[in-house]
């Protein structure tokens, strides 16, 4: 349904995107994952014809980007970065407009208004001037003008950032819904978004692909090693008698902890962190190993890597392709 | 190509009359034309049924008014972000140029057509000759959509309204005036007359006497075209 071929685009000296090919089946939902200035919203303005590619090109349902962008602007609905609207309308003539630009028209068209109004929860600021709505509701205007035509591929653009938990929620559970009869592409730098909305991962990084697959290939990548941090409170510092339990592979960290203000000086807390094999019962040694040896665990918590922790191993290993 | 412009033109009406500019720029004309006419022209005492002092004026004017028209129509996209928005929907480069200046082009029909009741006033006291009038009017209108022209081509290179603003003014300003140079210093024949048929000022002087000339005419078709040209492919220019 999109192909891309050896994309790339400069921007004078920089060049944001280099040489990425992939390709997203009908009905996927993709996510593309990287941080800040990885290249996510160049790919993005270049599958919806905002910007040519300085070389390679992209195809979508068959149609060219230099040569059928009308044809692909018609196929794709777009929520650009921040959700950029005209402050100086209402949302009502705001969808109109965007309703009219899609070619929708009379009952059909007030009719799919009414729906994107009700899906994306805008009932309360319909006729509210846009310049006068919260950050949650001009990203979901932004949400509602993508899908008024109800296109077939949407590719939207880090769609939940700068919203309150529960508006993410709401947001994701809108994009699952979405996802289930169309083609979608988001971009994201959260790990956890990828995980909660999408079934195939794009990661990028310096404008490369540095890893692809579905989301369980990524998270068993990533399952290969778990970090435990444990705060313990004893007499003296924890000795080689942790690394000997089985099923911890490394100490990474054994200090003490600093005493924050409030707690009772004197108790002696330490600090460790372990890199551990996974689903090895390997919590339950480190309990009785405590008890043993006279410690009392009072935190234990399994740490993920971070998005750059992710980058630093994937961009280690190779570009550890798991597909 | 034509069948999507509507939706363009609406919009940027709504966008005009949701916001101030639309009202503080008739508002300001209409004031001015006004003021000029009745008091430093003392039309009364002229005792003249003509309105070639008006139309004398209409010129100046529009440097200023046709710049803080345009100046936010690309300038503002640009700066919000709506032009992700608008360059992603379906139409054509050329359908959002001419779109928006046809949007412009109403907003100034709006505007001059508020300064007739001035003639249909003053006709109960004095014999106006309608046809020049007509011909008054027709010329107002062309300069100002010469001027819509420049000032969005402008508005499409620029990075802000502001900056829009001053460069569609200077550009105005020079274009409108120029002819003015050959007054003043003596030039080449051949380069006064460059500068005398490229002055968009010295085409209007056959209109505010009355009379449409075709080469006039045809001039500001031009000027139209080519800037709404030059704008449609700064557009496609950008997509690289």
């Amino acid at each position: 349904m999109i192909e891309a071929t050896n994309l790339g685009k400069r921007y004078g000296a920089l060049e944001a995107v280099k040489g990425v090919s992939f390709g997203i089946q009908a009905g996927e939902v993709v996510g593309l994952l990287g941080p800040n200035g990885a290249g996510k919203t160049t790919i993005m303005k270049i599958l919806t014809c905002f910007m040519y590619p300085s070389y390679g090109t992209a195809t979508l349902n068959g149609c060219d980007v230099f040569t059928d962008p009308l044809a692909i602007k018609g196929m794709l609905g777009y929520l650009p970065e921040n959700a950029p609207l005209y402050t100086d309308l209402n949302v009502m003539e705001y969808l109109d407009f965007i309703a009219d630009a899609r070619g929708l028209v009379g009952s059909h068209k007030a009719q799919r208004i009414g729906e994107v109004i009700g899906e994306c929860g805008l009932e309360p600021v319909v006729y509210r001037g846009i310049n006068t709505l919260s950050k949650g509701f001009r990203q979901r205007t932004g949400l509602a003008q993508a899908i008024v035509h109800n296109p077939q591929i949407l590719i939207l653009d880090e769609p939940t950032s700068g919203l309150d938990p529960n508006q993410i929620i709401e947001i994701r559970q809108l994009i699952k819904r979405l996802g289930q009869e169309k083609t979608v592409i988001l971009s994201t730098h959260i790990l956890q978004e990828v995980e909660a909305t999408c079934n195939r991962v794009l990661i990028l990084n310096e404008g490369r692909i540095v890893a692809q697959g579905t989301t369980e290939q990524i998270n068993r990548e990533l399952r290969g090693e778990v970090i435990l941090a444990v705060t313990v409170t004893g007499g003296r510092q924890p000795g080689s008698t942790l690394a000997g339990l089985s099923g911890v592979r490394e100490v990474l960290k054994n200090e003490p902890a600093g005493v924050k203000p409030g707690r009772e000086a004197g108790a002696n807390r330490f600090q460790l962190n372990l890199s551990v094999d996974p689903d090895s019962g390997v919590e339950e040694r480190l309990f009785d190993w405590a008890v043993a040896e006279g410690y009392r665990i009072v935190a234990l918590v399994p740490q993920r890597l971070s998005l750059e922790e992710l980058f630093i191993k994937l961009t280690r290993e190779g570009g550890a392709n798991a597909q | 190509m034509l069948n999507n412009i509507l939706p363009v033109i609406r919009k940027e009406l709504r966008s005009y009359f949701n916001s101030p500019i639309a009202y503080v720029v008739t508002v300001t004309f209409v004031l001015f034309c006004s003021i000029w006419v009745f008091y430093l022209q003392t039309f009364f005492a002229a005792n003249t049924a003509s309105l070639r002092s008006l139309f004398g004026i209409v010129p100046l004017t529009f440097i200023i008014i046709m710049p803080a028209i345009t100046m936010r129509s690309w300038a503002e996209e640009k700066k919000m972000g709506t032009m992700e928005v608008l360059l992603t929907l379906p139409f054509r480069e050329s359908t959002l140029v001419l779109g928006k200046f046809l949007a412009a082009a109403l907003l100034l029909l709006i505007m001059v057509g508020l300064t007739l009741p001035l003639p249909l006033l003053l006709a109960r006291f004095g014999d106006f000759d309608w046809g020049e009038v007509v011909g008054q009017y027709i010329g107002v209108l062309l300069l100002g959509c010469a001027g819509i022209s420049v000032g969005l081509f402008v508005s499409s290179l620029a990075t802000n309204q502001v900056s829009s603003f001053l460069v569609s003014l200077f550009v105005l300003l020079v274009f409108t005036l120029i002819s003015q140079v050959n007054l003043v210093f003596s030039l080449p024949i051949l380069l006064a007359r460059v500068f005398s048929y490229l002055a968009l000022g010295a085409h209007f002087n056959n209109f505010q006497k009355g009379l449409v000339d075709t080469r006039d005419l045809l001039f500001y078709v031009l000027v139209c075209a080519l800037f709404l040209y030059l704008n449609v492919k700064t557009l496609v220019f950008k997509k690289w």
